[in-house]
């Protein structure tokens, strides 16, 4: 059955990968399926055909015969128990990885986005100047803690997870901050995260749509 | 099956009591009928071994055996599997029990931890930081508002979802947040009038006052 996700017709961050269609097609290409893209425009986002897919009015979505699905996370979860590649075998071991997904999407991404949202959208006006650094700082406590986790292993937890594919996307955000390079080990993990060839074939094709070189015509 | 064990804080000051996360664990494992014994660390000194079970150094984590998972989200779910009392077992209710759960934990609440958290230090002021965090949540409640309008469960019946979802809402009611969307309101009031909720809210309520009386 054809699988088909929706994304920005243009995203915001012109094809940097920050769009969360970025870690639908790292899923998908890491668990091999083919699938298809259906683009939309901030208008169509927020009509009823959209909203009856996605009820905040946001991308990605899924499709797959009856089967429609949003939030990222749930996307993604939903590929790693059905195809082999983002989850390990034993049940614990899988348990484990589906923790690390929560923590990378409820503990780790919200400071990285409170920061990221008000050095976009909110500039150097005199309030963000006075919470930045508070913000900052709620970063790092989580990316220390995360350090300290880490350590020197290559993964989070075993070999690579739905969890990493996870957490490296978030992490991901926090690349134009400069912030990572205070956590060597965060940094190098980060950097395997991107060398994998998944995530290349997905960061690519997102590219071809922002820069207008669609792939195949 | 192996013993669950629920690990929370020993004890907390009094504004958070009644919102600490173990409750959304506690609910679903009342909800579930499945025993299970709570255990306590420390609040002030956080020791390696409460790291080595969650990195964050945060509560709640969950030991099923020889098994150890944190993140309420990832607790919830696994419940889910050991009992169909907190996710429906039919594939289509399966997957809207599991996007509603990210839904509550990376869309909702993502916008309503900052607000609340502004709220809760007495920050919700007439900044233009304030503002955007305000017109961020109240765009997830709007559109939380529509699909709450037409459904008594997020996913057909009682699951883990509700579980998350009102429990993200409930702080926003707790600031007065959901004066305007009635929907969410009731939600929030039949999600919290059953009785797994009151019981896992009334444990954790005894549990923290139990060490008051120590301590003082």
């Amino acid at each position: 059955m054809t699988i088909i996700i929706t994304a920005f017709e243009r995203s915001p961050d012109g094809g940097m990968g920050l769009a969360r269609d970025t870690r639908v097609r790292w899923a998908l290409e890491e668990v091999r399926q083919p699938y298809g893209v259906r683009l939309v425009s901030f208008r169509a986002m927020k009509e009823p055909a959209h909203l009856a897919l996605h009820p905040f009015g946001q991308i990605p979505t899924y499709e797959e015969g009856d089967l429609a699905l949003f939030e990222t996370g749930s996307i993604v979860f939903h590929l790693a128990e059905r195809h082999a590649g983002l989850l390990p075998d034993d049940a614990d071991a899988r348990a484990r990885a589906i923790t690390w997904v929560f923590a990378a999407l409820n503990t780790v991404e919200p400071p990285i986005l409170e920061l990221v949202t008000a050095k976009i959208f909110e500039g150097d006006r005199p309030w963000t100047k006075e919470r930045l650094p508070l913000v900052e700082d709620r970063v790092r406590e989580r990316l220390k803690q995360l350090s300290a986790r880490l350590g020197r292993a290559d993964w989070l937890d075993g070999g690579f997870s739905a969890g990493d594919l996870m957490m490296v996307s978030v992490l991901l955000r926090l690349k134009p901050s400069g912030l990572l390079n205070e956590y060597p080990n965060l940094a190098a993990y980060l950097a395997r995260g991107e060398a994998r060839p998944a995530y290349k074939r997905a960061f690519d094709a997102q590219l071809a749509v922002n820069t207008g070189k669609l792939p195949g015509g | 099956m192996a013993e669950l064990t629920l690990t929370t804080f020993d004890w907390v000051p009094e504004l958070p009591r009644g919102f600490v996360r173990d409750l959304r664990v506690r609910w679903a494992l009342e909800e579930a009928g499945l025993p299970y014994r709570v255990a306590s660390v420390p609040f002030g000194d956080r020791k390696p071994e409460h790291f080595a079970h969650q990195p964050f150094g945060q509560v709640p984590w969950l030991t099923d055996g020889d098994l150890s998972i944190f993140e309420s989200g990832a607790i919830l779910l696994h419940l889910g599997q050991l009992s169909a009392a907190l996710i429906p077992p039919d594939p289509r209710g399966r997957s809207e029990a599991t996007e509603w759960v990210f839904a509550a934990l990376n869309s909702v609440e993502m916008a309503s931890l900052p607000w609340a958290l502004l709220k809760f230090t007495g920050n919700a002021s007439d900044t233009p930081g304030w503002k955007f965090l305000d017109d961020f949540l109240k765009l997830r409640l709007k559109h939380m508002e529509a699909a709450l309008a037409g459904r008594e469960w997020l996913a057909g019946s009682f699951s883990v979802a509700d579980i998350l979802m009102s429990d993200v809402l409930r702080l926003v009611d707790r600031f007065d947040g959901l004066a305007e969307y009635s929907a969410c309101r009731d939600y929030v009031a039949r999600a919290t009038a059953r009785p797994a909720f009151v019981k896992a809210r009334a444990d954790q309520m005894a549990h923290f006052a139990a060490a008051d009386g120590r301590t003082g």
